[in-house]
């Protein structure tokens, strides 16, 4: 039986025709799929094609070629939307209205009925931290209220997606641990989450799933763990350990000392390294303690993207 | 229809909390009662000069209201608000329809504001009740409303955002001016409506009356045309990309 998608793109491909201008290709055959359930993480530099492939996915902008289908759905289908939670990467909102006027309107147009209106906005107003401004006038509101305006009307309607572009953008750290909770929360409850980033480190932390994009064309996409493979060993030395440090330390390809005395060493994955560890460990059992060092995402990123290859 | 109302109601508690609205409607007061200084230069017709003036001003401010559906449109396809819109599940007529009534609404307002200070202002300089001819032309201008927003919409979604308001106030003008340009039948209740008909000043200063009959028939006139218009937006505005 094949895996339940959310999002499922065949060849996908945007061309920009212009007056005089030569064509512009914001996207190349995109082919993704994301699992139900997952926290998808759509990665890529500046003019990618991340923006571009949302907007279709929301039907803004409509594809040169492909398809794309959402929750089972064409994208192009106006009722599917009433099923997803869409936050765009630079939120704007009627600024005479106050927060609550404005996620009432959001909440008619999602066909919420009148007699849980009130209650779901109360609600989601307290998930974003934004109760206190619920009488405010939009425009009054910075850049990170503003953001979490545009996360309330996304969940307001407790969608089986949530398609996010640059949701981390403009929110201080804690904002961004408070979203990130309200991301996994979301997951929790069963809501697969779609998201466009640049804060790689947020990505590595809360996504299952990752693709990478550049210049408009799929470079890899799959399990984060599956992705970030092992690219070599690191061994702990226990504090007061002076010994098996000295035994290490020369062939190690980088050193760490951590706060509470411990060393963290890497090594690269060659078999005289495996065979030098090995001893160590024997002669040392107490004091090391071995497992596989995996690549950052940030690390892996740059490798895609500077195409040492794609996966 | 729920979304639609939604759209409008969204539009104009937006616009209608603009001081700037208010501003306008005062400085037309101003300029109506100003008229009454006139009762030398105009021999003595300065009572039909205000009731001219003030059909004359409140058309121009709701050509105004109108034009500035021109400057919305674009900005809030630019800005990034439609799209939080168009995420939801409402159709792209939908919002169209809804941009354009809640307009329509916020010009109708605002044209009755103007009406009804211009009639304080009859009232009270000249100690007598308005005539029928000028409630009808006050009515007839904010009907004209219809059309007008109608024209904004399709050329606000069809034209680049500088171009767009330019063109809509030429075909605007174009269109209140059949008299002059009369000898171009097929042009005015095709493309360019005939907003003419929404026009009977020369005798309303005489408080000479049209029928109600026809007033209504050229409201309907005036949805028709509104209807051609916002379907050919939508039209255009279905296969366009938003940004």
């Amino acid at each position: 039986m094949g895996m339940e998608a959310v999002i499922k793109t065949n060849n996908l491909s945007k061309v920009y025709k212009r007056l005089f201008k030569p064509k512009t290709h914001a996207l190349d055959s995109l082919t993704i799929t994301v699992p139900k359930g997952s926290v998808y993480g759509f990665l890529g530099p500046n003019g990618a094609g991340k923006t571009t492939t949302i907007k279709i996915l929301m039907d803004l902008i409509k594809a040169s070629s492909g398809s794309a289908t959402v929750l089972g759905r064409p994208s192009y289908d106006v009722e599917v939307k009433g099923l997803i939670g869409f936050l765009p990467d630079s939120p704007a909102f009627s600024p005479q209205l106050t927060a609550f006027e404005f996620l009432n309107i959001c909440a008619k147009l999602l066909k919420i009925p009148s007699d849980l209106r009130v209650n779901r906005i109360e609600t989601v107003l307290e998930t974003v931290k934004m109760s206190r401004h619920s009488r405010d006038k939009i425009g009054s509101f910075s850049r990170g209220m503003l953001q979490r305006i545009g996360v309330a009307q996304a969940i307001l309607n407790e969608p089986k997606l949530l398609i996010l572009d640059e949701p981390l953008l403009g929110l201080d750290p804690y904002g961004r641990q408070e979203f990130k909770q309200i991301i996994l929360g979301e997951q929790a409850k069963g809501t697969s989450v779609f998201f466009s980033s640049h804060i790689l480190s947020d990505v590595e932390e809360i996504c299952d799933h990752i693709a990478i994009l550049d210049k408009g064309k799929m470079l890899c996409a799959g399990r984060i763990d599956e992705l970030l493979t092992a690219s070599g060993t690191k061994a702990i030395i226990a504090p007061e350990n002076d010994e098996a440090l000295k035994e290490l330390v020369t062939i190690a390809i980088a050193t760490s000392r951590r706060d509470d005395g411990s060393w963290v060493l890497t090594f690269d994955n060659s078999n005289e390294i495996k065979i030098k560890l090995e001893d160590a460990t024997k002669k040392f059992p107490q004091a090391i303690e071995i497992s596989a060092s995996h690549e950052k995402l940030e690390e892996f990123f740059f490798r895609i993207i500077k195409g040492d290859g794609a996966v | 229809m729920n979304e639609i109302i939604a759209i409008a109601g969204s539009t104009w508690k937006n616009v209608l909390r603009l001081k700037v609205v208010y501003f306008l409607v005062f400085c037309v007061w101003v300029l109506i009662a100003s008229a009454l200084n006139y009762d030398v230069l105009s021999l003595g017709l300065h009572k039909e000069l205000l009731v001219d003036a003030s059909l004359f001003l409140n058309t121009i401010t709701g050509v105004l209201v109108i034009i500035s559906l021109t400057f919305e449109i674009p900005k809030e396809l630019k800005e990034g608000v439609a799209s939080t819109m168009l995420s939801k599940p409402l159709g792209r007529t939908n919002y169209l329809i809804g941009k354009m009534i809640g307009y329509i609404v916020i010009g109708a307002i605002v044209c009755a504001l103007v009406a009804i200070g211009s009639f304080l202002i009859f009232n009270v300089s000249f100690s007598e009740p308005i005539g029928v001819a000028m409630l009808q032309n006050h009515i007839l201008i904010i009907l004209s409303l219809i059309p007008m927003a109608a024209i904004a919409v399709l050329f606000s979604i069809a034209l680049p955002e500088i171009i767009a308001p330019i063109v809509t106030v030429l075909v605007i003008w174009f269109a209140h001016s059949t008299s002059m340009l009369s000898n171009l039948p097929i042009i005015y209740g095709g493309i360019i409506p005939d907003l003419e008909l929404f026009n009977f000043k020369s005798e309303a200063v005489y408080n000479n009356a049209v029928s109600w009959r026809y007033v209504v028939m050229v409201a309907l006139w005036g949805i028709c045309y509104a209807i051609f218009a916002s379907s050919l937006a939508s039209l255009i505005f279905s296969r366009k990309d938003i940004k």
